[in-house]
């Protein structure tokens, strides 16, 4: 049926070709500029539109401000959930930035911990050195940013009272960590003194099994699953903004829980 | 003074949903390599499943579980009823398969090596449902069941989302 608003005689279509250069800035710089508002923000990410590089650093600097409200809430004493021993998942669930057929196990004894930047000793570890620190345990939940969560049990090293130990400067903004799988990853300093952020060597009370992250990798209650690096081989605490592999893909740097 | 108040409170969220929205654009990166792919032309189903890194999981905590198909849908193809040692000594995983919404399932027999530990589920990466529709329905005759403290060994996949 024809719309009763439609017009008698509608506009010659040749308008649009007179005005072209007039109404593609209409589109984009006008929309983009000035109609850079919240709402429109919402449906613009709301449907599959090709992002112009202006939306995408609008969103990117929303998403920074996300971060530094985060950090703002974030309460340095409030402990994440904890579970009894038998809720541990065996084995734990394996996740990466590729399947599990192109993980490289590392030789554990030849494999040394770097440490770098604002700390006192720059010694590298041994996983015995790190054996020989007091142990810590926790079971808590590991919860991916995909929507999958798991209960796992870790032991290792407080990063708090290994950061004391290297005499690290605890008033530095960061902490990052490279791997062995090139996946760096950076946290705050405030989550990285955390009570349940650690450095952890073993997964069910056995030694951490190639696939998750053998000798040694992060693991923390109060930071989503992929700020959790598996085969850690270097920290280093810093006040540069250190980054990291999701983080560099646009995902938020803080992704607190 | 609380209208203003209010009204900063209602932009933040508002910033956090777009930061969410940016972000969901993002989160399908994640998927650049995918998981759970089939073994790889020419490997033995042993030999595909040794290649997954292999861990050790308790019998009965399979039991129950469900059974992934390794798309991005994750459609479930049945759940864990039995795990049982055939004839020749391989070690099968019972799949109560197919039917809908937990009805008119039949069991069948699927090889351990042809399936894989994805968090609480299973995932069957070897065989495809048409594969699986195919399948004899499980008799237990000479098959003995594996006790549930039993430790077996089974591959490992990334998630398939």
């Amino acid at each position: 049926m024809r719309s009763p608003f439609r017009p008698d005689f509608p506009p010659d279509p040749a308008i649009l070709d007179d005005h072209k250069p007039l109404i593609r800035s209409l589109e984009r710089r006008g929309l983009i500029r000035g109609g850079l508002s919240l709402g429109a923000l919402v449906m613009l990410t709301g449907c599959d539109v090709r992002r112009p590089e202006a939306i995408e650093s609008a969103l990117l600097a929303i998403s920074r401000l996300n971060d530094g409200v985060q950090a703002l809430l974030f309460d340095p004493k409030k402990l994440a959930p904890t579970y009894p021993d038998s809720m541990i998942l065996r084995p734990p669930k394996f996740n990466a930035y590729y399947d599990v057929m192109d993980v490289k196990p590392v030789n554990g004894t030849a494999w040394r911990l770097e440490v770098s930047g604002l700390v006192a000793d720059k010694r590298a570890w041994t996983v015995s050195d790190l054996q020989a620190l007091p142990q810590t345990s926790m079971v808590i939940k590991h919860i991916c940013v995909e929507g999958w969560s798991y209960i796992g049990g870790w032991t290792g090293v407080a990063l708090r009272l290994f950061l004391e130990r290297v005499g690290a400067d605890l008033r530095a903004k960061y902490v990052a960590f490279k791997t062995a799988d090139n996946y760096p990853s950076s946290i705050d300093m405030a989550s990285a003194l955390h009570p349940q952020t650690l450095l952890a060597l073993e997964y069910g009370g056995e030694t951490l099994a190639d696939p998750f992250g053998f000798p040694m990798r992060l693991r923390t209650a109060v930071k989503l699953g992929y700020k959790n690096p598996k085969w850690v081989t270097a920290i280093e605490v810093t006040n540069d903004y250190p980054g990291g592999y999701w983080e560099s893909l646009g995902f938020p740097w803080f992704a607190g829980i | 003074m609380v209208r203003g108040y209010l009204s900063a409170v209602a932009s933040l969220l508002l910033a956090f949903v777009c930061g969410l929205l940016a972000f969901a654009g993002a989160a399908h990166a994640q998927s650049a390599t995918p998981g759970g792919m089939p073994p790889p032309p020419g490997m033995s189903l042993a030999e595909s499943a040794a290649v997954r890194f292999p861990q050790p999981v308790r019998v009965g905590d399979l039991l129950g579980r469900q059974v992934l198909r390794p798309v991005e849908s994750q459609d479930v193809l049945g759940r864990v009823r039995r795990v049982v040692r055939d004839q020749n000594g391989q070690i099968m995983v019972v799949v109560n398969f197919g039917g809908f919404l937990g009805f008119g399932t039949r069991p069948i027999a699927v090889p351990a090596d042809a399936m894989v530990l994805l968090g609480q589920d299973m995932e069957i990466v070897a065989f495809t449902p048409n594969q699986l529709q195919q399948f004899p329905t499980f008799s237990p005759s000479g098959t003995t069941d594996v006790a549930d403290d039993t430790i077996i060994k089974v591959g490992l996949a990334k998630p398939s989302h």
